[in-house]
């Protein structure tokens, strides 16, 4: 029998040692030992020596980019990474004015409908072919077709004066067209025109740009890395936003594909990652007081509930405007988001920080009235109809707001069922009027009201006149203030059409080791000119 | 034998292709296409609908089907829709990663099951015993999710002995593959050890009290030889079998612990497929897991002969 107990003993000790393969080593991946920001520092060393950093970042992301070709996919993730391999034309500066990036000047005709964009000269792309206007207008075409966010520029014309000149011929004169090209979702990247010719029907698959980084290598499911572009030409102007300076600070950018929300925190606590997006609301409160972490909030977006205007008694105006009073916009967000610190009410569309299109609450928002909804259902002749709500678990704030919204309306006496599936699927029932009465999501911010998701006929099938009619308003509006009104009254139509609802203003929480630099939570994270101490 | 195993491998021909159907079959049913996961959350109904046409998603089932099946037949297994690789590429870059926790995690159970399995038949009713049956039905009862979720925050969070996740290749040195690898192996490790001790003791038990067994005390031998050789050697093939069962689920069935501890092996790839709708991919997995499970239990009854020269695989008389 002691052979056994000496069996039983080797295996332990085969445990330990693998279990302590790296010794007193911390659990962080340690930088690469020829690197010399990784040195440590001499005990000797003079006091004045210069901070080592990390040649390493390490961000652990929420799932596999499913492309990197930024024309084609709104996801967030796409749009954050992409936003270091490529740089468009224009984009907005850390206070949402559209600034020149590759860009190097413009002018805009006296009917405003030409711009005249010069750009720069000597920008190499990651292949090291240099940019030129062959490169700028193949790309803006692609850009014009594939992103849902060019829309309000639709039969925009783009031509080669030289090869460092290009005009866009709008079809109408539009204020915000730069605001458009500027806009972070679906962004105007620019391409090399061999990329766009080669490109499949799932866009584009050479991943070239002319941003601070390049694609080194991309280990699906695993990992995308980043490395500095060393022959980047920064942009004129001192950081700010998606403009100005950028610094590839630390040379590596490993963007993991971590899926697991616990994991993901554990990983920033233990060192592993230097970075994390996604923090589980859940954990927000006690992670706050954790010194090994610094968290950083950011209003991102709207939680929206859209409802079918076209199909069944969704139809009737009156049935919507009975939900709409059954509305309790405080629950679903403390349900949807458990921290008042990390929502905010108010029934804009718009971020409430903008001077120009945030919006003041009105009678229709958050009315918490379940008398007046039942006046309202006897008034739409609601006989027990069965009123749809669909959602997915995949999002737990979108789901858990349709839970208490379910809750609502069955107080107030409609026949509300849930259904739930995964994420595709719930889009495909999203997709049909035939399929839903109401469904919820969560929309990231939009520079201007004309993109907004709620004003597409294809989102939750709003076919009334007045939207379009709206969007021509403000988009032929003389001035700033002129566009602003024609959006209050926009939205005022929105709300007294029943055609959909914000619920509230939520906010992203990201976490960083302590002790990160430069680390900038604009409408993306963004990682160049970020340092992590070694 | 030769012909035993072509038999075995010539029935397989029939489930792989049903197994193929309701795979395709099913896909296809579920709404939603791989369009949904590339376009992103605020694509349009048009948006997805265009886009799935343009990858072939509107076409008929049965032509769909015909297509890759024909495919299939001329070793081109589809191509994925989101890793810029084929099927077969995909599988062999994800098997790797399965394969090793597998192995590694059917060592940790073996070398802890076996002893604990023998010494608890042979002490049976004994403290000892007591202990190995009631900790290997906590091991079986215990949700594996919730082991690894306390490995983690042992080994990594608070000791900082362990990664928390990631998976290091063995090209990238043997002791961070290990290191690595040893948290998840242990939570797959420590859920199997707690089966096969049990079925160890159980099988030991059967043989040890056995007239054989008595005789060749009688004849003086030693307990060691008794109980290993005589007594081991007897019950292998049914441990043989748990052993083989027990590492047919490993491979098929590491999707929760490959998504905690971050591994990009099968498991994972299964599950973005799903949620990916890529169709191709999650039909040349499924077939290849079924084969896999396949082998590994022909394995496991060629090996019933190696064990027991009495069992002839493949004679009728």
């Amino acid at each position: 029998m002691k052979k056994f107990f000496a069996l039983l003993l080797a295996l332990a000790m085969v445990l330990s040692l693998a279990a302590c393969g790296g010794s007193d080593a911390p659990a962080a991946e340690a930088p690469k030992a020829d690197a010399p920001a990784a040195e440590a520092p001499k005990a000797d060393a003079p006091a004045a020596a210069p901070a080592a950093y990390k040649d390493e970042l390490n961000v652990a992301i929420t799932a596999n980019p499913p492309t990197l070709d930024v024309h084609f996919s709104n996801s967030n993730i796409v749009g954050g990474i992409g936003s270091h391999i490529y740089e468009p034309l224009f984009a907005m500066n850390q206070e949402n004015v559209p600034t020149p990036v590759l860009a190097e000047s413009y002018e805009v005709s006296e009917d405003g409908t030409v711009y005249t964009i010069k750009i720069r000269q000597g920008v190499k792309f990651h292949n090291g072919q240099e940019l030129t206007a062959d490169d700028v207008v193949p790309s803006m075409e692609n850009w014009l077709v594939k992103s849902s966010k060019a829309t309000p520029i639709a039969g925009t014309t783009f031509a080669k004066v030289d090869d460092y000149t290009i005009t866009a011929t709008l079809p109408e004169a539009y204020s915000g067209a730069l605001d458009i090209m500027a806009g972070n979702v679906q962004f105007a990247a620019i391409y090399p025109k061999s990329a766009l010719d080669a490109a499949g029907e799932a866009g584009i698959t050479e991943f070239v740009g002319t941003g601070p980084y390049k694609l080194a290598e991309w280990k699906q499911d695993q990992f995308i890395h980043l490395t500095k572009f060393e022959e980047y030409q920064q942009p004129a102007g001192e950081s700010s936003g998606f403009t100005g300076h950028k610094e590839a600070a630390t040379p590596d950018i490993y963007f993991r594909v971590v899926t697991d929300e616990t994991t993901r925190v554990a990983g920033v606590q233990t060192g592993e990652y230097d970075i994390t997006e996604g923090i589980s609301l859940e954990q927000y409160e006690a992670l706050t007081t954790d010194p090994s972490l610094t968290l950083y909030t950011k209003t991102g977006g709207t939680l929206n509930l859209f409802f079918n205007t076209t199909k069944g008694i969704m139809a009737k105006e009156e049935m919507r405007d009975a939900i709409m009073a059954c509305l309790n916009c405080d629950d679903i967000m403390m349900a949807s988001y458990i921290n008042p610190g990390l929502y905010s009410l108010n029934q804009g569309w718009m971020n409430p920080a903008s001077a120009t299109w945030g919006s003041q609450n009105s009678e229709h928002y958050n009315q918490n009235d379940p008398a007046k909804a039942k006046e309202l259902l006897a008034a739409a002749g609601y006989a027990g109809e069965k009123i749809l709500l669909v959602t997915t678990p995949d999002y737990p704030a979108m789901y858990n707001a349709t839970l208490v919204v379910h809750a609502q309306l069955v107080a107030a006496g409609i026949n509300a069922e849930v259904e739930q599936y995964d994420f595709a699927t719930f889009m495909e029932h999203r997709a049909n009027p035939d399929q839903f009465s109401l469904y919820i999501t969560s929309n990231s911010y939009n520079i201007l009201p004309v993109t907004l998701s709620v004003l597409n006929p294809g989102w939750a099938g709003l076919d009334a006149a007045e939207v379009p009619a709206g969007i021509a308003a403000i988009k032929a509006a003389a001035t700033t203030e002129e566009a602003a009104a024609e959006w209050q009254a926009l939205e005022e139509f929105l709300y007294d059409y029943g055609a959909a609802s914000v619920l509230g203003h939520y906010s992203d929480v990201s976490a960083t080791a302590a002790g990160v630099e430069g680390f900038n939570y604009f409408n993306f994270p963004i990682y160049w000119n970020v340092k992590v101490p070694a | 034998m030769v012909s035993y195993i072509l038999k075995r491998f010539l029935s397989l021909i029939p489930t792989l292709f049903v197994v193929s159907l309701v795979v395709f079959l099913v896909v296809f049913l579920i709404p939603g296409g791989p369009a949904t996961a590339i376009l992103g959350m605020e694509a349009t109904a048009e948006e997805l609908a265009a886009l799935n046409a343009e990858l072939g998603f509107d076409r008929p089932f049965l032509e769909q089907y015909a297509s890759w099946l024909g495919g299939v037949f001329q070793g081109d297994w589809g191509q994925s829709y989101f890793l810029d690789m084929s099927v077969l590429e995909a599988i062999g870059e994800y098997f790797g990663p399965t394969l090793s926790l597998a192995i590694y995690a059917e060592l940790v159970s073996l070398i802890l099951a076996i002893p604990m399995g023998i010494i608890a038949a042979y002490k049976r009713g004994s403290l000892v015993d007591t202990a190995a049956v009631s900790v290997s039905l906590v091991g079986i009862a215990l949700p594996g999710f919730l082991l690894s979720m306390f490995l983690m925050l042992l080994f990594s969070v608070k000791l900082k002995w362990l990664p928390v996740a990631g998976y290091r290749e063995l090209s990238e040195g043997f002791g961070q593959f290990i290191r690595y690898l040893t948290l998840p192996a242990l939570s797959l490790g420590l859920v199997q050890a707690a089966y096969i001790t049990r079925m160890t003791r159980s099988s030991m038990l059967d043989v040890l009290y056995m007239n054989y067994i008595r005789t060749v005390r009688a004849k003086g031998q030693k307990e060691g030889i008794v109980v290993l050789v005589y007594g081991l050697k007897n019950a292998a093939p049914t441990i043989l079998t748990v052993i083989g069962q027990s590492f047919g689920s490993l491979i098929t069935g590491t999707i929760v612990t490959e998504s905690i501890f971050n591994i990009p092996g099968l498991g994972s790839l299964t599950m973005s497929a799903i949620n990916r709708r890529d169709v191709f991919v999650i039909q040349g997995v499924v077939l290849f897991v079924t084969l896999l499970y396949v082998v590994v239990n022909l394995v496991v009854d060629l090996l019933y002969g190696v064990v027991d020269p009495r069992i002839q695989l493949g004679r009728n008389d």
